[in-house]
C-alpha cells in the first residue's frame, strides 16, 4: 500500500466512523474525541512521503506542511487568518504552509455553528474553527514531540518546538518538522487534548500579529484565478437569456438569425432561460441578441409589484391583531403594554438590495457520460453546492467534482441548496452538449436573476412607565422569508425562525424588562437571499433609530439612555463609552444640530457575539435632500483579533457597504421585473463618496468573534439619528434616496 | 486579422474587429488580470492602458486598437514589482482583489501624470473604479505611499 493510499484510507475510515470529531464540552472545556486510526496507521514505512496527524495537516520531508481550509475565500481573508490558528498551535514555520480548500461535502470538516455543514457564512469562519483547529494543532505537535522522544529516548516534557522544529536544550539536538514527518508513527489513538496545553496568547507568534495575507500578491499582479478565469480543455461558452420573469418557460425558440453568427454552435431550453452556445463567450453573446423566444404568459406568482407588497407588509405590520412567528420573547410583553402609562409606536421601510459582487456569477461545468460531473465555481459553501448538484443532475454526492475558486466579492449570494442558477445553467447546458461550458452571466443577468436582501416594514413599540422607564419592547418585522427559499436543508432545523430575516432584533444588551421580537411571513415573491450584516443591516435600522426616538421622547441625550439601558452589559457599555470619547460625542451634540444643519448621531449594534457602537457626522443639504457624511466613527469589540489589520479592513469595508446600502442602493420589480440594470442606475458608493472612517478595536481576552459583517447594522441608525440631529426629521426608509429625505423634511 | 502591440509584443488577434477589447484579452491572448465587471464602462474592473491612457476594454472594440499599444496588468511591470503593485502589497489593499488589476491600471496613470497627486487629485482620479469590498482608503494609502507620500 502506498502512501497515498494510506492517507486516503485513514482518512476515508475516520470519516466513516466519525472518528476525528472534536467537541466542545458541556463544561466548555476542549477535548478530543478519541478515535482510532486502522492497523495500518502504526505500521511505519521505512521512508514516508508524508504523514497526516489528523484530517487538518499533512506534513512533508521537504518541510512543507499542508493546512486544509474548510472555508472559502470571498475577500474576507480567512484563507489566511484560519489555518494560521493551526499553524499557531502546531509552531509551524507559516512560510512552510500550504492552504488547500476542502473541495467535498465532508462533516468532518464542517462548521460546528453550521452543524458541520461547510459553510461561510455569518463571519463564523474564525469563531467556527477556533477551537477545532487549535486542538488540531497541538495534536499534531503532540504527536511529533512524542515520536522525537521516543526516537531520541528522551522524556517528552524536555523538548519544546520552535517553529517547524523540535528542540532538545539539554543535548543542544534538533530537528526539523520534515525530518520528522519520516518516521513518525501514528499512534493507534489519537492524543486528547484539553485546555491546559493550548497555547497561552502571551506565547502566541502569529494570531495578533497581523500576519500578511497570503493570497494578496497574486491578486495584484493580475495572477489570482476567479471562478469566472478558469479554462478547461475542449470548452466552450454559454451566454443565458432568462424568461423576463421567474417563473415563465420558453414556450419556442427560432435561432434563425442566430446562426448567423460565427462561431454560435446550439441554443439549449432551460426550464426558465435559454443558453446560447458558440465557441467564444463574445459569440455567445452576440448571437443571444439574435434568438427568438415565446414566452409563456407570467403568472400571478411572478408578476408582482413590490411597492405594492411592501404596501401590504406595511398594514400587517401595523395590525396588531395579526401574530408574527416569535423569534425572541422576554418577560410578558403583553401586560407590559397593557399597563404602560405611554406607549410609542414608530414604522420603519426598507427596500430589495443586490450584492453587486465585482465578479458576475460564472461557472465552469461538466458533466460526463459516465454520471459524474464536475463543476468550477464560487461558493460559500461546498456542502450546499454539492448536494444541490446531486439533486439537480440527481447522482450521488460523490459523483460531484466541485472546485471551489476564489470570489470576486460575494456578500451572501453564494449559498442556496438549489438555487445557485449560475452553477445549474452550466451543468444542465453541459449536460445537453455533452461538452465542458463555461457560463458567464452579464452584470444585467447578474443584477436581475439576484438574490435580494429582502425588502421589510417594520413596526417598533415601546411602553414606557410613569418614570420614563422603558418596560416593553416589540419588533415586528414583516418580510419574507429569505431562509425557507435559500436553504431548505436549514430551514428544516429553524422551527420557523427565520434568522435571515430576524437577526439583529435581539436588543439583547439593553435591560428591558419585557421584550418580544416577531416576524410577520408574508407571501414570497422574489429570490430572497442574505446579504452582508443579513437582517441586522434593516432591523438595527429600525430598532436604534427607535431607541433615539424614546430617547426624544424622554428628553433624555441618546448616549445616556443607552449607557443607562446597559448597566448589566459591560462590554456594551465599554464600546459606549469609548465611542463617546472618540467622536467628542457631548461636543458634537452641543455645537451641532438643526441650527446649522449638521449633526451626529450613533448606534449600538452588534453582529452576534461581536459588538460594535458607531457614530456618523453629516449635513443634510435642506434644498436637494443630499447627505453629505463628513466622518464615521467605529469602536468594536470581536474579543480575540487574530489579525488585527484585516480586522480593521473588514470593519471599514463592511461600512463602505453599509453606507452604500443607506444611502443609494435600492431593488424595485415591476410586474415581476427588476427595474434596474447595471451600475449605472443601481449606483454603488464610490471613493469621491466616501467618508473619514476611523476605527477602534477594544483589546479583549474573549474567544475571536465574527469581524466581517459587524461595520453593517450600526450605520443606517447612526445615519438616520444623525439626519434628525441635524433637520428635527427623521428618515424611515431605507435608502435614504435625496428624493427621500426631502419628503420627510418637508413634511 | 488585427496587428497590436500587447505588453511589448508585437500580436495579431484573430477575434471578429467589432469584439470588445476586453474578451479578446481574455479568451484570445489569456490575459485574464483583465476582468469583466459590468460591460457598460462603469465599473473600471477591465481597465487596460492603450498608449498609456487608461481604458475600459469593455466598450472597446478590438478595430479600435490596430497600431496601438496595449498594456494589461500583467504588462505593468515585468516581476509584478511596479511602485504601485508593492504598494499595494505593503498596504495590503485588496480583500476579494477583482477590481484591483482595474485600479491599480488606473493608478498607474495617474502617477504617470502627476507624480505626486494630492489626495483630492487622488480621490478624483480614482472614482471611475468600483470596489465593493470598500478597499479606497487602502487604496488612497497605497498610492500615497507608491508616490512617496505614504
Amino acid at each position: 500500500m502506498s502512501q497515498n493510499d494510506f492517507n486516503m484510507l485513514s482518512r476515508r475510515t475516520l470519516l466513516k466512523t466519525g472518528g476525528l470529531v472534536f467537541t466542545v464540552g458541556a463544561t466548555g472545556l476542549l477535548s478530543g474525541c478519541e478515535g482510532d486510526h486502522p492497523p495500518e496507521a502504526a505500521s511505519t514505512l521505512a521512508t514516508q512521503s508524508s504523514v497526516s496527524p489528523n484530517i487538518w495537516v499533512t506534513l512533508y520531508p521537504d518541510d512543507r506542511i499542508k493546512i486544509m481550509f474548510a472555508a472559502t475565500e470571498m475577500g474576507q481573508g480567512s484563507m489566511t487568518h484560519v489555518p494560521l490558528i493551526l499553524a499557531e498551535e502546531m509552531d509551524a514555520a507559516w512560510d512552510k504552509v500550504e492552504v488547500e480548500t476542502v473541495a467535498v461535502h465532508d462533516q468532518a470538516y464542517g462548521n460546528p455553528i453550521f452543524g458541520n455543514f461547510l459553510y461561510t457564512a455569518g463571519s463564523t469562519a474564525v469563531e467556527g474553527y477556533f477551537d477545532p483547529l487549535r486542538i488540531a494543532g497541538a495534536q499534531a505537535r503532540l504527536i511529533l514531540l512524542n515520536a522525537v522522544a521516543e526516537h531520541w529516548d528522551v522524556p517528552v516534557g524536555e523538548l519544546k518546538t520552535e517553529p517547524s522544529l523540535v528542540v532538545h536544550k539539554d543535548s543542544g539536538r534538533s530537528l526539523a518538522y520534515g525530518e520528522i514527518s519520516g518516521f513518525a508513527k501514528m499512534p493507534q489513538t489519537l492524543p486528547s487534548i484539553d485546555k491546559s496545553q493550548l497555547k497561552p496568547a502571551n506565547a502566541y507568534r502569529y494570531i495578533g500579529k497581523s500576519v500578511p495575507r497570503s493570497d494578496v500578491p497574486s491578486k495584484v499582479r493580475g495572477a489570482a484565478e476567479y471562478g469566472i478565469d478558469v479554462s478547461v480543455p475542449d470548452m466552450v461558452y454559454a451566454s443565458v437569456l432568462r424568461a423576463p420573469t421567474q417563473e415563465q418557460t420558453p414556450l419556442s425558440v427560432s435561432d434563425t438569425k442566430a446562426r448567423q453568427i460565427k462561431g454560435f454552435i446550439d441554443l439549449v431550453t432551460l426550464p426558465h432561460a435559454v443558453g446560447v452556445v458558440a465557441t467564444s463567450y463574445w459569440a455567445a453573446v452576440e448571437a443571444r441578441r439574435l434568438i427568438d423566444v415565446t414566452w409563456s404568459e407570467k403568472t400571478p406568482g411572478s408578476a408582482f409589484n413590490s411597492e405594492d407588497d411592501l404596501e401590504t407588509y406595511r398594514k400587517t405590520a401595523n395590525d396588531l391583531s395579526q401574530n408574527g412567528v416569535i423569534w425572541r420573547d422576554v418577560g410578558d410583553v403583553d401586560q407590559a403594554f397593557e399597563g404602560a402609562s405611554k406607549t410609542l409606536q414608530s414604522e420603519y421601510l426598507s427596500d430589495y438590495a443586490y450584492h453587486g459582487a465585482m465578479e458576475p456569477a460564472a461557472s465552469i461545468a461538466h458533466v460526463k457520460d459516465n454520471g459524474e460531473a464536475e463543476l468550477w465555481v464560487g461558493t460559500q459553501t461546498q456542502s450546499m453546492t454539492i448536494l444541490g448538484v446531486a439533486a439537480l443532475l440527481n447522482i450521488p454526492p460523490e459523483k460531484v467534482t466541485l472546485h471551489p475558486m476564489l470570489m470576486g466579492g460575494s456578500f451572501g449570494f453564494r449559498v442556496p441548496l438549489h438555487e445557485q442558477k449560475w452553477a445549474e445553467d452550466a451543468l444542465l447546458i453541459s449536460k445537453a452538449i455533452k461538452k465542458p461550458v463555461k457560463v458567464v452571466w452579464s452584470r444585467e443577468d447578474d443584477l436581475k436573476t439576484g438574490l435580494y436582501r429582502p425588502q421589510a416594514a417594520q413596526v417598533m413599540r415601546a411602553a414606557l412607565g410613569e418614570d420614563g422607564s422603558l418596560l416593553g419592547w416589540n419588533q415586528r418585522v414583516a418580510s419574507e422569508s429569505p431562509l425557507s427559499f435559500m436553504n431548505p436543508i436549514r430551514w428544516k432545523s429553524a422551527e420557523g425562525k427565520d434568522i435571515i430575516a430576524m437577526n439583529g432584533t435581539e436588543s439583547q444588551h439593553y435591560a428591558i424588562p419585557n421584550k418580544r421580537a416577531e416576524h410577520l411571513i408574508m407571501d414570497r415573491h422574489a429570490r430572497v437571499c442574505a446579504l452582508r450584516g443579513v437582517a441586522a443591516s434593516y432591523t438595527a435600522f429600525a430598532a436604534e433609530s427607535f431607541v433615539d426616538e424614546v430617547a426624544h421622547f424622554a428628553g433624555q441625550d441618546p448616549l445616556d439612555l443607552r449607557l443607562s439601558l446597559c448597566a448589566d452589559a459591560p462590554r456594551a457599555r465599554d464600546v459606549l463609552i469609548k465611542l463617546g470619547e472618540v467622536c467628542d460625542w457631548r461636543r458634537r451634540r452641543l455645537t451641532l444640530g438643526e441650527n446649522v444643519g449638521r449633526g451626529i448621531g450613533l448606534a449600538l449594534a452588534g453582529y452576534k457575539k461581536s459588538l460594535a457602537a458607531g457614530a456618523v457626522d453629516l449635513s443634510v443639504d435642506r434644498a436637494t435632500g443630499e447627505i453629505d457624511l463628513h466622518k464615521v466613527w467605529i469602536v468594536a469589540d470581536i474579543g480575540l483579533a487574530v489579525s488585527p489589520r484585516n480586522v480593521e479592513a473588514q470593519l471599514r469595508g463592511s461600512i463602505v457597504y453599509a453606507l452604500s446600502l443607506a444611502l443609494k442602493e435600492q431593488i424595485t420589480i415591476a410586474e415581476g421585473e427588476t427595474e434596474q440594470n447595471n451600475f449605472y442606475d443601481y449606483p454603488v458608493l464610490r471613493m469621491n463618496e466616501m467618508p473619514e472612517i476611523e476605527t477602534h478595536i477594544l483589546p479583549t481576552e474573549n474567544p475571536p468573534t465574527g469581524a466581517g459583517e459587524l461595520g453593517v447594522p450600526m450605520v443606517a441608525p447612526a445615519i438616520a439619528n444623525a439626519v434628525f440631529a441635524a433637520t428635527g426629521s427623521r428618515p424611515r426608509h431605507l435608502p435614504f434616496l435625496p428624493e427621500r429625505v426631502l419628503e420627510v423634511l418637508n413634511s | 486579422m488585427t496587428k497590436f502591440r500587447l505588453n511589448g509584443e508585437a500580436v495579431e488577434a484573430s477575434s471578429p474587429p467589432e469584439t470588445p477589447l476586453l474578451w479578446v484579452m481574455r479568451d484570445e491572448f489569456n490575459k485574464k488580470g483583465v476582468k469583466f465587471g459590468c460591460g457598460v464602462g462603469s465599473c473600471g474592473a477591465c481597465m487596460v492602458h492603450i498608449n498609456g491612457q487608461s481604458t475600459y476594454s469593455c466598450i472597446t472594440s478590438l478595430d479600435a486598437v490596430a497600431d496601438q499599444e496595449v498594456t494589461t496588468i500583467e504588462g505593468l511591470s515585468p516581476d509584478g514589482d511596479h511602485p504601485l503593485q508593492r504598494a499595494w502589497v505593503e498596504e495590503q489593499t485588496p480583500q476579494c482583489g477583482y477590481c484591483q488589476s482595474g485600479q491599480i491600471m488606473r493608478a498607474a496613470e495617474l502617477l504617470e501624470q502627476n507624480p505626486k497627486p494630492t489626495r483630492g487629485e487622488i480621490v478624483d482620479h480614482m472614482s471611475s473604479n468600483l470596489c465593493r469590498c470598500g478597499t479606497y482608503h487602502y487604496i488612497i494609502r497605497a498610492i500615497e505611499r507608491a508616490s512617496g507620500q505614504g
